[in-house]
């Protein structure tokens, strides 16, 4: 397979190969690079699942009670330790707050409404 | 007891929320500007009136939530074995005598995973002569019930060594 690549105005000539014996060889201009295909192929089955639940970022609730006030909203860059929702519940006033840093992909909830221990309120990205 | 006295404040809750003092100290104010009380309800607090935070130690949330209530029975107590005046609790978190309130609890809590920061803010009706027109047939003091003046610091040091004491049996 012959790719032609246009990077910042360079131009790279990428060919790719098989080389029998399972393995892979990656031509990028005048530099070869080989790979064995099988062992890549696991070690990226491997590692792909546990990272993206290491990476899933939720704001949850750790009380059930009613959303009183929404301070933040999609797009928002937010910082550790920043207010986020007002919560009354189980006859207290809760604040809640941000344990990660990281841009809101989503806001689950809204002013009023009931939420359940454990709930998820933010997702980030 | 470490009480941190102020003359006048927005809320003494507001200003332990900025400050986090230590657990178990104390925010003391003659008068409040903006008191409050539940769902952003206000808290009339000229001087005279005895209002307090309390910084309560990191809790099961669910411990926070039985001393809330408990808090209002400590407060009520206090006033019946003190004053002899009869008392009613509305649950959660206010304190009646004739019908009319006399004090309210509200406890707010600092949330991530877990608890980070929580404290308990009290209004106490004590030594207000007259309540405004909108207040008069809702409010009372116990100077108004009683007829002469209490000592606000007493009050005070009762129910933070009743809620201490509280605090310790439900997280046991």
């Amino acid at each position: 397979m012959h790719l032609r690549f246009k990077i910042k105005g360079k131009e790279y000539d990428v060919i790719i190969l098989e080389t029998g014996e399972g393995k892979v060889k990656i031509k990028v201009g005048r530099k070869d690079f080989i790979f064995d295909k099988e062992e890549d192929k696991t070690s990226i089955a491997k590692t792909s699942f546990p990272k993206r639940d290491f990476f899933k970022k939720e704001i949850k609730t750790p009380i059930s009670g009613t959303i009183s006030e929404i301070f933040v909203k999609k797009g928002d860059f937010i910082k550790k330790g920043q207010k986020l929702i007002f919560l009354s519940a189980m006859k207290m006033e809760n604040e809640i707050i941000s344990d990660f840093e990281g841009k809101i992909k989503e806001v689950l909830v809204k002013k009023d409404q009931k939420v359940k221990e454990r709930e998820t309120l933010i997702i980030l990205e | 007891m470490i009480i941190k006295k102020y003359k006048k404040v927005s809320s003494t809750s507001a200003l332990a929320k900025k400050l986090k003092p230590k657990v178990w100290s104390i925010i003391l104010a003659e008068e409040q500007i903006s008191g409050y009380g539940r769902k952003e309800s206000q808290w009339f607090s000229p001087k005279g009136g005895l209002y307090f935070t309390i910084i309560l130690p990191k809790s099961k949330i669910e411990d926070l939530q039985t001393l809330t209530i408990l808090a209002a029975f400590i407060v009520a107590k206090i006033i019946k074995e003190n004053f002899d005046l009869e008392t009613f609790i509305k649950l959660p978190n206010d304190i009646y005598i004739n019908q009319k309130k006399v004090g309210g609890i509200l406890t707010e809590n600092i949330l991530g995973r877990k608890v980070k920061f929580s404290i308990m803010g009290i209004g106490l009706n004590t030594n207000i002569d007259k309540f405004p027109k909108d207040l008069e047939n809702i409010a009372t003091s116990l100077k108004i019930e009683l007829g002469r003046k209490v000592n606000n610091e007493k009050i005070l040091k009762r129910v933070v060594d009743g809620i201490r004491e509280q605090l310790k049996t439900i997280a046991e």
